[in-house]
């Protein structure tokens, strides 16, 4: 009977939270409430099965009925200042059933630090769809800043233009180890057509399979000769003309390529005096592939 | 909460300053009109755009590329029911953006019943080109002016329950005319122009379900590609931009050429994928299999003139090529305590690819010959990433990992000629360990550093471009407060590749600083300057004048600055002004000219060492509120272009536009 009084008294001292009705919510903040339900997280309201730990404001804010009691003056779990893992946590919840974001936990974002709220406004988003705080490439360039000067060299492929989005070839939310390279890079760039690079999704001539592949490609993927933000060659490639980017692997020497003594350097009749071979691809036309000619001459 | 909502939104506005487009402003306020149980918001903005070039056209086409003409500049749509209990659908989400006449076209689509479906549609269209090969003796040999489509489609049915059925359809074509190139009769031959007709197409229909068993998701996706290319090739007539590039072959020829080159392919695809997601641990694996394979046949046809006789020659190639490949990921993460997190990465992929190519020419001067090729390249990768991440207080968290890759690289070549068989076999194995080590700082409130390093080692890398020995530093500062944020940003990453007969190393480092700050409602500054810097020496061995030119290197530097400025300022209450600049310059290496460069490279090679550029774009955009529902929009924007080296390359634009908003 004393342990009982003593947790009855401790109680009447500190009463325990509990959850409202959502309409006591709509009360005090009217203008969030006459708007909510053109937001994605509604649709657990609307539905009417969801219990209120689960759902509406409370789902994420956690019980209010210590604050509504005290018109606002207790504390309710507010996303601001939250440490990330909170915040991370709370998402998950309801947010870690979908395959896109099923890596989350082992980003690179969220494993330097970052809070779903870094990017997704819940209340204040510009995009209906994804509850961004900012349109999307502006929101990755505020961070990645030298990607914005990538994407404003005079070849690029067109995000700022609004043709492209960052999310076509990256995954925010962390992606798989991709299947080019090693070590796990890139890291963030999205498997695209069950396990290719993403760059093959609009460029799906280049994907083959060829009889005789060109093995960089294959092997190290794209970015071996491409920047694929941007760069001061129509093509993408690394360096301003062809022919350097060619012969920096075409040397012969060391213990590269396949059979791990130097990949083939040109034949002598490869005059680099003569401007017609300055151009490698004007001859070397399918240089992502071929299937008639090991050179890639046709 | 609407002073805070509107700054909000034209901070956001400053910050996207995007090129001369759809203007961000709001024409009204957008509660939208209830139509019975829903609630419709609406937006276009539509008007006329301009524009007139000096210098490069091309150049330009391939870089900007916005025409004249009436059109769509954006639109949005958002259809809502109110109760979340439509008929046929509670939302509809429409964005559109330069429809009608833009170089860039696109509408994205979001319809959905809660609980029963929701299907996303995305369509672009991308007028593409490329001026093709224009420096070093190019003359636009393999200029493309193509069309390039792209959609998604996809519907869920039962989004938000545990059983969830997925069928998508994608789509994505490239037309359109474009120039390609042929090297003719022998390897000494002349190089013709060559006029192709682009027509390829991918297309993918896919099928998937989710469900949950025992708290695991299970996610598993069947898909069908096809990809077929039936772009054929036939020789250029006169006045194309791929002229005959300089110092050709006498006496040789080409009167007519003909090429047909039709390949079909088809990749069926499996892709499973588990995930769960538990206060303790979190465990999600994805596994894929797919089955390339494509059949194809070419056809070239050929007559011209060679060593001053009359020469035809006719190849036919046949053949199929196919690449199975299986790919598995496994990530856990454990979290025994709110402090520590343990990260494990398993990958797994194993490529194999394999075909046979039958090779049939007949040449007036050499007869018929025939050869049957067999090629296989098998890639095999194994990787494993451990992390750790320990949060000793809210102050300070620390991070390592180590990361070990293991590859095994094995082809064959061979080929039948004349019934005698050659093969050619090959393997290698490379190891690469890396090991990384991070610092997070959050010694205020609003301020957070973090910095890292990784350091890493190739046994065997399969290119000299590929990462050796390397390193990486990394450090990033931010302060965010409420109307302010600032970040500066360091990186650096360096790689060497050693060997006996030449080396390649590379190194870049970028600074960067940028932030935003907004006073005021009215006024919003975002600003932000950036410094790349790349240097790599790579060892070239080439034939220069008959002479094998070994112990030579090939240099490349590029030094780039890069900022931009953008200030909205809202004047009263019905006239918003927003001015942005951007400047992007690369340095180069400071020379004026392309020749006197670095090292004793012939001059060739020294003009190509360093690309200075410079890139310049300053716009306005003037918004004024007619009403509640109208605004009126003009905006300008220059584009300036300045290759220092290909000074022909050089264009500048003025583009602008005028346009109304209507809004309900």
């Amino acid at each position: 009977m004393f342990c009982v009084g003593a947790f009855v008294a401790n109680a009447q001292e500190k009463p325990a939270n509990h959850f409202v009705n959502n309409n006591v919510c709509r009360t005090c903040h009217p203008i969030i409430w006459s708007n909510f339900y053109k937001n994605p997280h509604f649709k657990s309201i609307a539905s009417g099965k969801e219990p209120l730990e689960s759902t509406g404001c409370q789902g994420c804010h956690g019980p209010g009925g210590l604050h509504a009691d005290n018109a606002g003056g207790k504390p309710i779990v507010s996303f601001t200042g939250l440490p990330a893992e909170q915040v991370l946590d709370a998402c998950l919840r309801c947010h870690s059933q979908k395959l896109s974001r099923a890596n989350i936990r082992n980003s690179q974002h969220t494993l330097n630090g970052m809070a779903c709220t870094s990017c997704h406004s819940v209340h204040r988003a510009q995009s209906v769809r994804a509850l961004l705080r900012k349109p999307q490439t502006t929101l990755c360039e505020e961070c990645h800043t030298d990607v914005r000067s990538q994407f404003a060299m005079p070849f690029k492929h067109r995000v700022e233009e609004g043709v492209m989005s960052c999310t076509d070839c990256h995954n925010p939310h962390g992606s798989s180890a991709p299947t080019w390279r090693m070590a796990s890079h890139p890291r963030h760039v999205e498997q695209a057509m069950a396990n290719e690079e993403p760059c093959l999704k609009c460029h799906a001539d280049k994907r083959g399979p060829f009889v005789f592949e060109h093995l960089g490609v294959r092997v190290d993927g794209c970015e071996t000769c491409h920047a694929p933000h941007g760069s001061p060659n129509s093509r993408l490639l690394r360096r301003p003309v062809v022919f350097t980017l060619c012969l920096e692997c075409h040397n012969g020497g060391g213990n590269f390529g396949r059979r791990g003594n130097g990949i083939a350097t040109q034949t002598p009749n490869h005059n680099m005096a003569d401007p017609r071979y300055q151009n490698c691809t004007a001859c070397h036309v399918r240089i992502h592939g071929s299937n008639a000619d090991s050179n890639f001459l046709r | 909460m609407r002073v805070t909502t509107l700054l909000f939104l034209i901070a956001s506005a400053a910050a996207a300053q995007v090129p001369v487009a759809p203007s961000p402003d709001l024409a009204g306020v957008r509660n939208g009109e209830n139509v019975q149980n829903y609630n419709i918001v609406d937006s276009f903005e539509t008007g006329y755009r301009y524009r007139t070039v000096g210098g490069s056209m091309e150049q330009y086409r391939s870089s900007v590329n916005f025409g004249d003409g009436i059109r769509l500049l954006g639109s949005s749509l958002l259809v809502t029911s109110k109760n979340g209990h439509g008929l046929l659908f509670d939302q509809i989400t429409l964005s559109t953006q330069g429809l009608g006449n833009d170089p860039y076209e696109s509408v994205v689509m979001r319809v959905e019943k809660n609980r029963i479906y929701s299907y996303d549609m995305n369509w672009r269209q991308n007028d593409y080109f490329n001026p093709g090969l224009v420096t070093a003796g190019g003359g636009g040999q393999h200029l493309l002016d193509t069309q390039h489509r792209m959609q998604d489609h996809n519907l869920t049915l039962f989004p938000q329950s545990n059983l969830k059925v997925f069928l998508g359809f994608s789509n994505s074509s490239q037309t359109g005319p474009g120039y390609s190139s042929i090297q003719q009769f022998d390897a000494t031959g002349n190089i013709f122009p060559l006029f192709s007709n682009v027509h390829r197409v991918w297309r993918e229909y896919r099928l998937g379900n989710e469900f949950r068993v025992f708290g695991i998701r299970v996610n598993w996706m069947h898909g069908w590609q096809d990809f077929k290319d039936d772009t054929g090739a036939t020789i250029a007539t006169s006045g194309v931009p791929g002229a005959l590039p300089p110092m050709q072959t006498p006496g040789v020829s080409l009167n007519s050429f003909q090429s047909s080159d039709p390949n079909h392919g088809t990749n069926p695809y499996w892709r499973a994928a588990i995930f769960t997601d538990r206060k303790l641990f979190h465990v999600n694996g994805r596994f894929t299999y797919s089955g390339g394979r494509h059949a194809f046949v070419t056809d070239e046809s050929a007559q011209g003139i060679a060593s001053s006789l009359a020469r035809v020659q006719n190849v036919v190639t046949l053949g199929n090529a196919e690449r199975p490949a299986a790919t598995g990921n496994l990530n856990l993460n454990f979290t025994p305590n709110s402090k520590l997190t343990i990260a494990n990465s398993t990958s797994v992929y194993n490529i194999r690819t394999l075909g046979n190519s039958f090779f049939s020419e007949f040449d007036s001067a050499t007869q018929t010959t025939s050869v049957l090729f067999y090629n296989y390249l098998g890639i095999r990768t194994v990787a494993n990433d451990t992390d750790l991440n320990y949060q000793v207080s809210p102050l300070l968290g620390l991070m390592t990992g180590y990361h070990y890759s293991d590859r095994l690289i094995s082809s064959q070549d061979q080929f039948t000629f004349a019934g005698t068989t050659s093969k050619s076999l090959a393997e290698q194995s490379n190891q690469l360990h890396s090991g990384e080590v991070g610092l997070r700082l959050r010694p205020w409130q609003h301020l957070s550093m973090l910095f890292s390093a990784e350091i890493g080692a190739n046994s065997h890398p399969f290119t000299p471009l590929a990462d050796g020995n390397y390193h990486a530093f990394s450090g990033r500062i931010q302060y965010r407060a409420k109307t302010f944020r600032l970040t500066a940003a360091a990186n650096a990453n360096y790689n060497a590749n050693s060997v006996s007969l030449t080396s390649y190393a590379s190194q870049s480092r970028t600074y960067s600083v940028s932030g935003n700050w907004i006073p005021r409602s009215r006024f919003t500054v975002d600003a932000g300057f950036n410094r790349a810097h790349t240097y790599t020496i790579g060892g070239i061995a080439y034939f220069f004048d008959q002479q094998l030119l070994q112990d030579q290197s090939s240099i490349y530097l590029s030094n780039i600055n890069s900022i931009y400025a953008g200030l909205r300022y809202e004047i009263g209450k019905r006239i918003d002004l927003y001015a942005g600049y951007t400047r992007v310059q690369d340095l180069g290496d400071g020379r004026p000219t392309a020749a006197a460069g670095i090292g004793s490279a012939p001059a060739l090679f020294q003009s190509v060492q360093t690309f200075p550029i410079a890139f310049q774009s300053p716009m306005a955009r003037l918004s004024v509120k007619i009403n509640e529902r109208l605004r009126w929009n003009a905006g300008y924007q220059y584009y300036g272009y300045r290759s220092d080296f290909a000074s022909l390359l050089g264009y500048r634009t003025n583009t602008g536009y005028t346009s109304l908003s209507f809004s309900f």
